[in-house]
């Protein structure tokens, strides 16, 4: 009998983070979506896909959100077990974040056509940014799908070359600003999607950092790459 | 049997014969002490034989069977024997299956076995290759969160496994796979992905094609039914009626070409083995190639034709002549007024030949010389139809050459000229006797 529960219960914990990741499948689908928009011009189709990526993941929230709330109040899980439904529901609101960010970038992309200033940063610079991004997202998923902490070291370390991408393709438009007013209003929809692409790196590297808390148990938010090694390096 | 009978009572019996000695010369007291001491080291002696198989079957499952003795030789050696037989099955087990992995490991399809819960059990390396699979770490990990694409989810819980689903490879990017789900065995699944990559890109390029070519007729359909509709709806003089219907054979002749264009391709493209081969001579080709330039030109251009050694080729003279005259007048569309373009015709150490068009025009970016030869493919659009070209012409030399075994090299500054070359296998170039070849070049050249 007892056996048989806790072994309903493994049941239950495996299609909750079967779950989030099939949330984070939607989520990555939605980015090549939003980043194909951003490399092709026009498309209005892509643009309509992203939006509708985007409502299916904020339904995938609520259901996975209520799912962690039956299995706490059902099961009083401990330890570990806790540790995952908590970092679950951290993990399954930073999805929705991404899924926030990767509309606005597909919606932007559509309003900044048409400047030929800008081609190169837009068609070079952002486009690389956010696929650094894009495969950010993919480790962060798989380091949860195989639970392994050590993919955090290299997600945290890519995070800090988006960070630095944002900063140059700023620094790049600033320039084009001075040079010439007119392209102001497309510059600043192209500094709104970096800030979006950047954002989204962030959403993953907290999930990577989810992933280490749930195996070693250790908080690593707000610590460096280096510290993160050390950490991993410990018991 | 009777073996094992006799072995295990000759040593009690011979314990009962010496007891028996005893008790005749020592009294019964002695030949009884003897007998009980006698039988006691015979159980002793069989409980270690026990002893000896049970630490045996305790042990190591491939330790050796220990020897037997007495009548334990008989059983200890039809245990060894049987170890044997059974070592022998695994062995040949374990064989069959090396084989078939490796089998599955030649496939050139990924596969990949699921448990009734969808988890990994086995994929061979090409699956793990293309889906980002572990060897090691992924067994055990249910597939769907490894390949999290929402299409692939949908088709393994939908149930539905008649048809195969198409997802692009997270893994590999520009790599489109078609997978297939085989449900086997107990609640067991086998799924089979193929690289379609290329499929795909061939499938496009069909359809790419047939845009290309509507959009191509379309053109100059749509200039002349305008032309059409003007002349009917409006009372036009003499003069302007003149130059419509002009501009409207113009647009014609644009059509006529590129289907005459369309035709040739298809026909280098849909015959398998090249037309008859045939022997002759290079310089007359070269000559009706630079006359009918010069005529191209109509003198706008300074054109000049080094012949070269007298050569003859094995091929077909038509497509020859076509591929080269192609080139040329690819150089007069490309060259501007007042540039010069210079054919030449050489034979290399090797024997292979070589036929250049070198001109002084607008030149190619390196990045659009490899997709020159693509069907419709142009640099500059308005440039290209400005000049009367159809976007077929180098797709044609190039089914020409394919079909010479010959290879066409193309060098390019932009601003300042291009070189395209065509070099033809020395097998199928033959040098004339040289008397007669050193009066060939002597000829200067003309232009």
């Amino acid at each position: 009998m007892n056996d048989h529960t806790s072994k309903q219960f493994d049941v239950e914990m495996e299609a909750i983070r079967s779950g989030v990741l099939s949330m984070g499948g939607l989520v990555e689908r939605q980015f090549k979506r939003a980043i194909q928009a951003l490399e092709d011009d026009e498309d209005g189709e892509l643009i309509d896909a992203v939006g509708a990526d985007e409502q299916q993941i904020n339904q995938l929230q609520v259901d996975i959100d209520q799912q962690c709330a039956q299995i706490i109040a059902r099961r009083q899980p401990t330890a570990v077990d806790l540790r995952m439904i908590l970092t679950i529901s951290k993990v399954v609101n930073d999805l929705e974040r991404a899924g926030d960010e990767i509309k606005k970038i597909a919606y932007k992309a559509n309003e900044t056509l048409g400047s030929d200033t800008l081609r190169r940063v837009r068609y070079y610079d952002v486009v690389r940014a956010a696929r650094q991004a894009e495969h950010m997202l993919q480790l962060s998923l798989d380091a949860l799908a195989r639970l392994d902490p050590d993919a955090a070291v290299e997600i945290v370390d890519l995070d800090d070359a988006i960070d630095a991408a944002f900063s140059a393709i700023l620094r790049q438009l600033i320039s084009y600003m001075m040079e010439d007013p007119r392209t102001i209003t497309p510059a600043l929809e192209i500094v709104f999607i970096a800030k979006s692409i950047e954002r989204v790196g962030d959403h993953a590297k907290n999930i990577a950092e989810a992933v280490v808390q749930v195996v070693r148990g250790k908080d690593v938010r707000h610590a460096s790459a280096e510290q993160i090694r050390a950490e991993l390096a410990g018991p | 049997m009777r073996e094992i009978w006799i072995a295990g009572l000759a040593v009690p019996a011979a314990a009962i014969v010496v007891a028996a000695l005893v008790y005749a010369l020592g009294g019964p007291v002695a030949g009884f002490a003897v007998l009980a001491l006698l039988l006691l080291a015979i159980v002793i002696w069989h409980l270690t034989q026990v002893v000896k198989l049970v630490h045996w079957a305790d042990g190591e499952l491939d330790a050796p069977v220990p020897e037997g003795h007495g009548a334990w030789r008989i059983p200890f050696t039809r245990i060894y024997r049987r170890v044997r037989a059974r070592a022998a099955v695994h062995r040949d087990l374990a064989h069959t299956i090396a084989r078939f992995q490796s089998a599955a490991e030649a496939v050139p399809d990924g596969m990949v076995v699921l448990d009734a819960a969808n988890r990994i059990r086995w994929a061979n390396r090409r699956a793990q290759r293309q889906l980002g699979i572990a060897e090691d770490g992924d067994i055990g990990t249910p597939l769907a969160n490894l390949l999290r694409e929402p299409e692939f989810i949908r088709y393994l819980e939908g149930g539905d496994y008649t048809q195969s689903v198409v997802v692009p490879s997270a893994r590999e990017s520009g790599v489109t796979l078609s997978m297939l789900l085989v449900p086997f065995g107990v609640d067991e699944k086998l799924i089979i992905c193929r690289d379609i990559t290329e499929l795909e890109a061939v499938a496009r390029m069909r359809r790419d094609f047939i845009a290309n070519v509507s959009h191509e007729l379309k053109t100059p359909l749509t200039v002349i039914s305008g032309f059409v509709e003007t002349m009917q709806d409006m009372d036009l003089d003499a003069h302007q009626r003149e130059r419509y219907l002009a501009l409207m054979e113009q647009q014609a002749q644009s059509m006529r070409r590129l289907v005459a264009d369309l035709l040739t391709l298809s026909a280098l493209e849909s015959e398998q083995s090249p037309a008859a081969d045939t022997t002759f001579a290079v310089e007359p080709l070269l000559r009706a190639v630079y006359a009918d330039a010069l005529a191209l030109s109509a003198g706008d251009h300074a054109i000049t034709l080094d012949a070269g050694p007298a050569a003859t080729l094995v091929g077909a003279r038509d497509e020859i002549a076509s591929a080269f005259s192609n080139l040329v007048t690819n150089a007069i569309r490309y060259t501007p007024k007042g540039g010069r373009i210079a054919l030449a015709w050489s034979i290399a150490e090797d024997g292979s030949g070589m036929f250049s068009v070198r001109d002084t025009g607008i030149g190619i970016a390196p990045e659009h010389i490899p997709r020159l030869t693509e069907r419709f493919y142009r640099v500059d659009r308005s440039r290209s139809r400005a000049t009367g070209g159809t976007g077929l012409g180098l797709a044609i030399v190039k089914h020409v050459l394919l079909r010479h075994q010959a290879t066409l090299e193309v060098a390019s500054v932009p601003g300042s000229g291009s070189t395209f070359s065509v070099r033809l296998p020395a097998r199928r170039v033959h040098r004339l006797p040289a008397a007669e070849g050193a009066r060939e070049t002597a000829v200067p050249a003309r232009g």
